[in-house]
């Protein structure tokens, strides 16, 4: 590609936005060249896109995993370091070791998961965005990377799929 | 011949209902969305001041002041002595985990349901939560006495050779309320930031704009960013339901585990849970009313059907809760032991007795009294009368439960009726203190999810079939 520029394409509704995303496909733009930024959440065939890769849930499954040791540890493990022997009662209490070892898988799930969410996306992240807030009050937004040299071609494609504006993006500070 | 089995009924004059009384068939721009909630948390009178500096008072004498005179002259100065080694201070423990659930509930099993009417009032539920379980452990630490000895129960490594002894329902406990409380508010963080950034783009300046940027996390709604946080809703959604389950459960086996009277009860793991849903609904209903009362524009949110999904929702509670308790009362009484008989006497004949009927008033009678006529269901104020009541009498069940049920033991010479003394102000702390986080609240994050309520209106649509307009609803996610 020569030299590439970012343009920021605004629409008012799904269908149109869908409609561009079409466009930009047709006109030979890469999938990953492309992103939709939008206020709620769209499913990815609602747009023709492909879906977007997310490791939240394998982050959260090894949070499981060790958090399940962890729980493991502190019902089985630590009671022998530490012996304390109480009358008549087994030193390693196994119905009562499954309480702990849940309550640690579930923390280690959910801990990771929430962990997961925010590496796999990058936050926090303050540095300078393409971005407009017309965003959150509902519109669609799409970002995409052509040839400077052909940026008309795909402007006039996306104002005729029914884009409202489309111009440069700028990074600025959220 | 005749063809027609049964005469039909004569159709009512006013047989079409309108579909915009819903919120989800009654759309507004996104943009009018975002500034009618954004309008409401910049709207403050001088009543919201005034009240919130009186609840401020009550938090520091009751929270401040009483609290320093309890641990510099020890638990004497509270009414507990034995055989009521458990008073007020357990119960409020309890009361506030049980207020907790509604949160969850509301927000991960009507999610994962996909009940839509759940969408405006899952963030004012969540934050119940998370505010229920900072009473629940404040209460604890109040019950501890030697508060900077809480380490004690913790798993680090020690030179004094005390270790936690996971034998104790003391310990399950610990776990299992910090798990809930760092989870909930998890989830309660994790739906809030699309809204974090609507705040953010909707505020020039002052310091709300780098409060709101920083806690937004530069989030924009990417693909990428939507999938992720989407995959960890849906995660938290499923994983938190059993753990609010067990939570509760884990509540009642502080007292189910022991050989006492009243207490080993093979039942209180699923009645206790569902006590802690009656409680945890019916404070939602008065959460509803009252934002819907006092937040400009939440009229528009908070409508009568999420008034009647509520009403509904605590009657079959309700329910569910008369059929444990008698579960639990039968049981023991058709047993024939001696102390489990002199148990219920005292509770029911005792010269707390009128406790017991109050209890089964506020929790049985009242709900099924005006919770099954829709009308009823749909008026707010009724809702959060009734609401409140409810709550009185899983408070009153919590009371007769602990102080009332240690009072009466295998030891008659021990026997005492308790009284509450340096718990009273106390208590009132508590509730002086959610209150005040919850106003607080209000007026920093967005109680609406905007997003979820536009997501919901953008799914629901209107559509003929036959002669009548039905709704219907698109799976966008």
């Amino acid at each position: 590609m020569s030299e590439a520029i970012t343009l920021l394409a605004m629409f008012k509704d799904l269908e149109p936005a869908a409609e561009g995303v079409d466009k930009l496909q047709q006109l030979g733009l890469n999938d990953d060249d492309m992103n939709v930024i939008s206020g709620i959440p769209i499913k990815h065939t609602i747009l023709g896109r492909p879906p977007a890769i997310t490791y939240v849930s394998r982050i959260g499954f090894f949070g499981a995993i060790l958090g399940m040791f962890l729980g493991i540890f502190f019902i089985y493990g630590i009671p022998y370091l530490y012996p304390l022997l109480v009358g008549g009662q087994p030193i390693f209490p196994v119905p009562m070791g499954f309480i702990i070892t849940f309550e640690m898988t579930m923390l280690g799930l959910m801990g990771f998961s929430f962990i997961g969410m925010f590496v796999d996306s990058g936050f926090p992240s303050y540095t300078p965005k393409e971005y407009t807030p017309e965003v959150s009050d509902g519109k669609i937004a799409l970002l995409f990377i052509c040839p400077a040299s052909e940026q008309e071609k795909f402007i006039n494609a996306l104002k005729d799929a029914g884009a409202e504006s489309v111009a440069p993006a700028e990074a600025r500070h959220l | 011949m005749a063809t027609i089995a049964k005469p039909l009924a004569r159709p009512r004059a006013q047989e079409h209902e309108d579909p915009r009384q819903y919120l989800m068939h009654d759309p507004l721009p996104r943009g009018q969305m975002n500034a009618m909630v954004m309008e409401a948390m910049h709207t403050t009178s001088p009543i919201f001041w005034a009240v919130t500096g009186v609840l401020v008072l009550i938090v520091l004498f009751a929270l401040g002041y009483e609290w320093y005179i309890l641990i510099m002259q020890g638990q004497g100065t509270a009414g507990v002595l034995r055989p009521d080694y458990w008073g007020v201070f357990l119960v409020n423990t309890v009361f506030w985990i049980g207020i907790s659930h509604a949160g969850t509930f509301i927000s991960a099993i009507l999610r994962v349901l996909k009940i839509e009417s759940r969408r405006p009032f899952t963030r004012a539920a969540e934050l119940m939560t998370t505010f229920g379980l900072v009473q629940a452990g404040l209460s604890i630490f109040m019950h501890l006495g030697r508060v900077w000895l809480v380490y004690w129960m913790f798993p680090v490594p020690n030179e004094r050779q005390i270790w936690p002894v996971f034998h104790s329902p003391l310990m399950w406990d610990l776990m299992a309320i910090t798990t809930y409380l760092l989870c909930s508010t998890m989830y309660l963080i994790l739906p809030l930031i699309p809204d974090l950034a609507m705040a953010r783009d909707r505020t020039e300046g002052g310091w709300q704009k780098p409060f709101y940027r920083i806690l937004a996390i530069g989030f924009r709604g990417t693909e990428g960013e939507w999938k992720n946080l989407t995959t960890a809703m849906n995660i938290f959604a499923f994983a938190i339901i059993p753990v609010m389950f067990s939570v509760h459960t884990i509540v009642s086996w502080d007292f189910a585990m022991a050989s006492r009277p009243g207490w080993s009860s093979t039942v209180f793991g699923p009645y206790f849970v569902i006590g802690a849903l009656h409680s945890g609904m019916a404070a939602v209903a008065i959460v509803l009313f009252m934002l819907r009362s006092t937040m400009k524009h939440y009229t528009y949110f908070i409508r009568a059907e999420h008034f009647n999904t509520m009403g509904m929702l605590m009657l079959l509670v309700s329910m569910a809760w008369a059929y444990f308790y008698f579960n639990d009362y039968l049981v023991p009484w058709y047993g024939g032991d001696v102390w489990d008989k002199l148990v219920q006497e005292y509770t029911e004949k005792g010269p707390l007795g009128y406790l017991w009927y109050t209890m089964l008033i506020c929790n049985i009678a009242v709900p099924w009294a005006f919770l099954w006529n829709q009308k009823w269901r749909q008026t707010p104020w009724l809702l959060a009368i009734v609401g409140l009541l409810i709550n009185v009498g899983m408070y009153l069940e919590r009371f007769i439960i602990i102080p009332v049920g240690v009072t009466i033991n295998r030891m008659p010479f021990t026997w005492r009726q308790y009284e509450p003394r340096i718990e009273v102000p106390m208590t009132i702390g508590t509730f002086a203190l959610f209150l005040l986080l919850y106003m607080l609240a209000s007026r920093l994050i967005p109680l609406i999810p905007v997003w979820e309520v536009q997501e919901g209106q953008e799914a629901h649509m209107i559509r003929k079939i036959g002669k009548a307009e039905v709704s219907t609803l698109s799976d966008l996610e």
